[in-house]
């Protein structure tokens, strides 16, 4: 075995032990912009709460809709194996509210969850789907509710696969419908 | 696989999977009313002031779209192998500022996997520059091959070190809130064995991708089994572009298991 085989032998069998230990997070705006250069690999690891946006809508009479889950749901076309601008943007989408579950756990105790830009972000989405946008084809809400909303509200709550549970992680103020 | 034919198919399957990604790119501008510019360059830290200047020039509609086309073209050019150092350093900028452009990344592992075969590209003409052009490809190549292998290591093994994948629970769950789920109640990975095969059949696929370095043949192996495993990724999660940006790193793989 020559020394390049070894390299690579040695390489895979430090990457093997790593796997088993915890880093700490190093974190820096630049370092998230560019956590490309660092992938740790590591997709659908294991089965843990994860975050999902629910919103619900408030009619002129002061009566709330029912909550909705905000969830992609689209129907699968061959074409989308070259072309999937929906389904992509309706995943940046879902990536959103894992972000912002991610900065509100980060949070300082004194810091105001509305000015994170993720919550922003967030807000704009619960307010799109309560307004009736879609991803292209498929309404963010797929279930009929009333058309005279004029305020809603979204929570993100923490979910485990198949409504195994389901804790409330941040429930929004009411907010205007149409600003 | 021989050093030239690898060189000209990946750069056909890496300027295929710039082209896909970049049309997708041109059509979100009209379909998308929530991640917004005006709103998310508001994370952009404030220094070196230029940076954000600069991005807030590029990212307005028209200058958009005009940076989306040059990426267009020099995709049509490296198919077309007439991309060299100038055009792969472009290349790999545009890819740094689409990472602005979307808070690290747009679509997750397969920005990631696209920043590696750029990276490749770019080590590749450096490297070329200053030796030769087999030395540089080489340097590319071994990059990226790294970088492919190490990515099927880490996430075969980080799967097989949990109970709920080794057991076969996993992959109906993660199935079941797939973009184009839920299963269908009389889907086969409703059944517990076929669970259970299917997670240990691709779960040390991945985790014993290394030994794809071994021998070219070994090599074609895993990349065809790689293959049809990225194509049912896309099939339930509608990840189309992981598709194609692990497949542009096959040339660079094929070529690393035959050269020793």
């Amino acid at each position: 075995m020559d020394f390049t085989n070894l390299l690579i032998l040695a390489y895979f069998v430090l990457l093997a032990v790593t796997l088993r230990k915890r880093w700490g997070i190093i974190q820096g705006p630049w370092l998230f912009f560019f956590r490309a250069f660092f992938p740790n690999w590591k997709f659908y690891h294991g089965i843990n709460p994860a975050p999902r946006l629910y919103v619900r809508g408030q009619t002129e009479s002061g009566t709330w809709t029912d909550w909705f889950l905000i969830y992609p749901r689209l129907p699968r076309k061959l074409i989308h194996w070259v072309h999937n601008p929906a389904v992509n943007m309706a995943l940046t989408h879902q990536n959103l509210v894992d972000h912002l579950a991610n900065d509100i756990n980060d949070l300082p105790a004194e810091g105001d969850v509305r000015h994170l830009i993720t919550y922003q972000l967030v807000s704009r989405l619960a307010r799109q789907a309560m307004q009736g946008d879609r991803w292209g084809d498929q309404a963010m809400i797929a279930i009929e509710h009333p058309s005279n909303l004029t305020a809603f509200q979204f929570e993100v709550r923490m979910e485990l696969p198949e409504g195994a549970s389901s804790q409330t992680m941040l429930q929004s103020p009411v907010m205007p419908l149409w600003n | 696989m021989e050093l030239n034919l690898a060189i000209r198919v990946f750069e056909v399957l890496l300027g295929l999977s710039l082209l896909l990604q970049t049309l997708e790119y041109m059509r979100l501008p009209s379909l998308d009313r929530v991640a917004l510019w005006p709103l998310m360059q508001h994370e952009i830290p404030d220094r070196p002031a230029w940076i954000k200047s600069a991005l807030n020039q590029v990212f307005r509609p028209l200058p958009y779209q005009c940076f989306l086309t040059l990426r267009l073209v020099l995709a049509l050019a490296l198919m077309a192998g007439q991309v060299g150092l100038m055009g792969s350093l472009v290349l790999f900028l545009m890819a740094l500022m689409l990472l602005l452009r979307w808070r690290g990344a747009f679509n997750g592992g397969s920005d990631f996997m696209t920043l590696v075969c750029l990276t490749g590209l770019l080590i590749s003409h450096v490297l070329g520059a200053a030796t030769t052009p087999s030395f540089g490809w080489q340097g590319g190549f071994w990059y990226i091959t790294l970088q492919t292998v190490s990515s099927y290591f880490v996430s075969g093994w980080v799967k097989l070190l949990r109970p709920e994948w080794r057991k076969g629970q996993a992959m109906t769950l993660f199935l079941n809130t797939g973009v184009y789920g839920p299963l269908p109640k009389v889907s086969w990975y409703r059944s517990p064995r076929v669970a259970w095969a299917s997670t240990w059949t691709f779960t040390l696929l991945e985790g014993c991708f290394p030994l794809a370095l071994l021998d070219v043949r070994l090599a074609m192996a895993f990349c065809v089994s790689a293959g049809v495993f990225h194509f049912l990724v896309f099939w339930f999660f509608g990840l189309n572009r992981f598709f194609w940006a692990w497949l542009s790193t096959y040339p660079a793989l094929l070529f690393c298991a035959g050269a020793w």
